[in-house]
């Protein structure tokens, strides 16, 4: 009797909280949104006004006829695909090793992958550049693709996760004389859902708004992404903030579904007790 | 511990780890050894680079706006970290409940992660209009006449700070959640068992067991924050108040974008390297206490 | 153990990568029958003019039809990024556009084609049909090594309703700051939220504006500083003081993140001084406006805005992009439609092309554009332009700020610039 009151209480002060909070993170999106809808003459009104006196759709026409948004939506797509892809299993099989393979210098060479993250991206893309150059891939998919693919940042999240998963289960198989490959891909895997979940979330989102790379390594229309054409909606001296509200939200739908579909694995994994023998 | 032992075991290691290594030594590591190599030379880009040696790193010690910089970026971090860490952790502990409509408020709660920052700018600019800006609006209610944020020098980086942490918020949520499900109920209902409060099960139970998580996120925040670079470029570079947030990447995106000074800029970014490197070292020994694998 | 395994990535790694080189071009032999094709470059294409320049571009592979030109742009702020990755990698596109200040810079450092050459081979190029001084201003050391394409400049923009409504009678050519001043303040009307006049501090229109008062921030020949002069402290006062004394031009903070063509345009700045290039954009503005030629102080001065398009030196197509490059800066029929749709104007010296420029409306007073360049001043170009304005600036932004007084932040200038320039 008194624990649900207290789950009552505890759900009531959840509710208040989670709905305060949503309004602080959501009121600029819906901004978005009605600026999508509006006119430019409209846009600059002080104090701004939410739902527009009239609602237009020029703003989405004008995104999709600026230009060939279909071609940009795939190669954005293609891109961040095969990037996530990628990652989730190149990443979470050296981060196996690196949370359960003990060898000499394992440790000296994590903090190297580490190590990699400290360098500010804007140092090392002249030498990407022209490293890309060298390989003859300027302006092709390898070259928006492959250095994506090969980040610290998924093996360093895939060997935490890992990490909180408890060994007994290994160590019963092991006894039953699996091998790595086997536990790998039966038992380590299908428990790290959440941890691959987040894995996707963050790696198709770093390389969908992936802008200053992309920039410099593509030089025609066949291969540009989505965002760093919206950029084109910013001309030198004036924005055309309306069509690009519009293009912006156009552009967040595919990572708000990403997302959508990989947080329904956030849910509770393995209970230690559940499984015996 | 069992496994595959001897020659299985190098196998095994090749196999997993040999791609991720072959890719990121090719695809970061050349490209990072070089910049280390253009730090020593002076190169504008168009010409060839031409050795100097540590007379980058000499000047970098004399230039008062790179001891600028580190101070507005430390200053960043100081008032970041913390703010968007216990945001994080406690908005994950909230979404974690099973209440109904979880789903949705999991995906308002992100969506501030997805927006761009140039469309984030432009509605936090209106937010913080000295005159309209909902902000000082809210402000005058309770008697506070709100200053001109992002014109003002004194408030100038709060401001983006504050924006900063309601920005990133969702993203580091979702790592706590992602680590909070591997917390095997079963503790909890140990705990409960033994009458322990919902502030001991946390602090006993959950910090703890998060602690692999607590790592991730904290390492990754403190290696972000030494690189801000978006919201500084868009919040402030046009305004006047633009030196007054100038941080430790802008400056080496202006050298080596702006000025045609790209070993200036390889040498700026590599004592970054080394702070953020520090600070990580010293993090992780504070942390080698209290994390707990099991 | 973990020798062996460095030994084993390491020999990886050096066969994935010449297995990667194996990968790259090799160079087309080219078939003096094929077409041969040429890259270009642009900023100004975009957004607004890509049609045009696809125009230009069809038009002239109908005349030269062994020659394709493949295009591509990017905006303004993300092309130098571009171009110095391209000239970092020696793959820069055989012609390219580049601005008057960066013209300098990449001729000193040996990246652009000298056109003696190509010249001296064409027998049909006539150096006359390009304006003298714009033409000769894409020399260096008495070299050319650029055409100039276009030039622009800044005007004086009003809004005739708000100074109808005012009572205030029009800016004319013999205006000074004293009656801009006059004007500005009956023009002001906090309440409604409309100021007066507003013009940007910042080193572009600092350049200039402390030109209408007699000063410069260099010597004639570049070598001594003189942005400290005390009619330079004189005019950066007087901008100042538009803003904190007399009230009639919005702080920063007032303005809080609007740009101020867009407030303009939205009727809440009366006079505006800004490019030629909003032209268009203020075309379809709900009010009746027009330009003027600058009030200066002591004298009048305009900006020069000019683009240039320049050929890489390494380029394999020297005669092809040369061809292109001639075209595209002076032939008739580019230089028509450049005119018209608006796309700043060429520099050529046949007054007759720009009729139809003079006759669009809005504004009326476009021959303002043209009595802008008798008194024209050109940025100071060092070598490192970027880092001048943004020294500039910064001490620009303290004056405006009230942490430094006027004289402060200029003696502070005057001091970074000169070593600067050591």
């Amino acid at each position: 009797m008194n624990k649900s009151k207290k789950k009552i209480t505890a759900d009531i002060l959840s509710y208040f909280i989670l709905i305060s909070g949503s309004l602080m993170m959501i009121v600029p999106f819906l901004w978005m949104i009605s600026t999508s809808l509006k006119t430019a003459d409209a846009t600059f009104v002080l104090p701004p006004k939410f739902i527009p006196d009239h609602i237009t759709l020029n703003n989405y026409k004008n995104v999709i006829n600026s230009f060939p948004i279909l071609r940009f939506l795939f190669n954005s797509i293609f891109v961040s695909v095969t990037i996530t892809l990628g990652q989730l299993l190149i990443c979470s099989m050296a981060a196996y090793v690196f949370a359960r393979i003990d060898f000499k210098g394992r440790n000296a060479l994590f903090l190297i992958y580490l190590g990699t993250l400290m360098i500010p991206s804007q140092a090392t893309l002249t030498p990407q550049y022209i490293l890309m150059n060298h390989f003859g891939w300027v302006n092709t998919y390898k070259a928006l693709i492959l250095p994506g693919m090969f980040s610290a940042f998924g093996t360093f999240l895939m060997r935490q996760y890992f990490l909180t998963i408890p060994k007994s289960l290994e160590e019963a198989a092991f006894i039953d004389g699996a091998s790595h490959l086997k536990v790998f891909f039966r038992i380590i895997m299908p428990l790290s859902k959440p941890g691959l979940a987040t894995l996707t979330i963050t790696s198709f989102m770093e390389s969908w708004n992936s802008f200053l790379w992309p920039l410099i390594i593509t030089s025609d229309d066949k291969h540009i992404t989505l965002p760093l054409a919206l950029t084109r909606m910013q001309g030198r001296w004036h924005t055309d903030y309306n069509s690009l509200m519009a293009g912006t939200l156009i552009t967040v739908i595919p990572i708000l579904i990403v997302y959508l579909l990989a947080q329904k694995q956030f849910i509770k994994g393995i209970t230690m007790t559940g499984i015996k023998g | 511990m069992v496994g595959d032992k001897g020659i299985k075991k190098i196998l095994i290691i090749c196999l997993f780890l040999l791609p991720s290594l072959i890719g990121l030594i090719v695809f970061k590591g050349i490209p990072i050894i070089w910049s280390l190599i253009l730090s020593f030379t002076k190169w504008d880009l168009i010409g060839s680079p031409r050795w100097i040696g540590l007379g980058n790193y000499k000047n970098i010690i004399l230039d008062k706006d790179f001891w600028g910089a580190l101070a507005h970026t430390l200053y960043f971090i100081l008032g970041y970290l913390p703010l968007v860490i216990i945001f994080a952790l406690l908005t994950a502990l909230l979404l974690n409940r099973k209440i109904k409509g979880i789903t949705a408020f999991r995906a308002i709660y992100f969506v501030p992660v997805i927006s761009s920052w140039v469309a984030v700018s432009m509605i936090w600019r209106w937010l913080y209009n000295s005159q309209y800006g909902l902000i000082n609006y809210l402000l005058s209610l309770i008697g506070i006449t709100g200053p001109a944020w992002l014109q003002d020098p004194h408030y100038a980086m709060p401001a983006i700070i504050m924006t900063s942490v309601w920005k990133d918020t969702g993203f580091l949520m979702i790592m706590f959640l992602a680590g909070l499900q591997n917390i095997s109920e079963d503790y909890y209902e140990a705990a409960e068992i033994d009458g322990a409060s919902g502030i001991k099960k946390f602090f006993s139970i959950t910090l703890p067991l998060l602690g692999p998580t607590t790592f991730f996120v904290l390492i990754i925040s403190i290696i972000n924050s030494f690189q801000v670079f978006d919201q500084i470029w868009v919040m402030t570079q046009t305004e006047p108040t633009a030196a007054y947030t100038q941080v430790l990447v802008t400056q080496i995106y202006n050298y080596g974008f702006k000025y045609y000074k790209m070993g200036y800029a390889s040498a700026l970014s590599w004592v970054l390297f080394l702070l953020i490197f520090v600070f990580t070292l010293i993090q992780n020994k504070l942390q080698k206490r209290w994390v707990n694998y099991e | 153990m973990f020798k062996k395994t460095i030994t084993f990535i390491a020999a990886a790694a050096l066969m994935v990568t010449s297995l990667a080189g194996c990968g790259s071009k090799a160079s087309s032999a080219a078939n003096s029958d094929e077409p041969v094709t040429i890259k270009y470059l642009s900023y100004s294409a975009q957004p607004d003019h890509i049609k045009d320049l696809e125009k230009m571009i069809a038009a002239f592979e109908k005349e030269n039809p062994k020659i394709k030109v493949k295009y591509e742009t990017c905006l303004y702020d993300d092309y130098f990024t571009k171009l110095q990755t391209l000239a970092a990698s020696k793959t820069l596109p055989d012609v390219f556009e580049i601005n008057y200040e960066n013209f300098v810079n990449y001729a000193s450092k040996g990246s652009l084609l000298d056109l003696s050459d190509v010249i001296s081979k064409d027998k049909s190029f006539d150096p006359s049909v390009y304006d003298k001084t714009s033409y000769d201003a894409y020399k260096y050391q008495g070299k050319q090594y650029g055409l100039v394409e276009k030039f622009s400049t800044c005007l004086l923009f009003y809004n005739k309703d708000l100074f109808d409504k005012a009572g205030v009678a029009y800016p004319n050519d013999n205006w000074t700051w004293k009656d801009e001043l006059a004007a500005a303040q009956k023009l002001t009307d906090a309440k409604k939220g409309i100021w007066g006049t507003y013009s940007p501090i910042q080193f572009y229109e600092f350049y200039k504006t402390i030109a209408q008062n007699g000063g410069s921030m260099f010597s004639n020949d570049m070598k001594t500083v003189t942005i400290n002069s005390k009619q330079n402290v004189e005019t950066l006062q007087w901008m100042i003081d538009k803003i904190n004394k007399y009230h009639v031009t919005p702080s920063d903070a007032e303005m809080s993140g609007q740009k101020n063509e867009d407030m303009f345009k939205a009727g809440k700045i009366a006079m505006l001084r800004t490019g030629t290039w909003m032209f268009s954009y203020f075309k379809d503005a709900k009010f009746k406006w027009d330009v003027a030629l600058e009030p200066g102080n002591t004298q009048k001065a305009h900006h020069f805005f000019s683009e240039g398009v320049a050929i890489s030196k390494d380029t394999k197509q020297a005669e092809a992009a040369w061809k292109w490059t001639k075209y595209f800066t002076s032939n008739k029929d580019s230089v028509q439609t450049r005119v018209e749709t608006g796309w700043d104007l060429p520099a050529v010296s046949d007054s007759s092309v720009y009729d139809s420029f003079l006759k669009q409306t809005p504004p009326d007073n476009r021959k303002a554009v043209l009595d802008a360049l008798k008194t024209l001043v050109v940025p100071p170009v060092v070598e490192n332009e970027a880092e001048l304005a943004d020294t500039v600036n910064k001490e620009l932004d303290a004056a405006r700020l009230g942490k430094k007084t006027p004289q402060k932040a200029l003696d502070d200038a005057k001091t970074e610039i000169e070593k600067l320039i050591q």
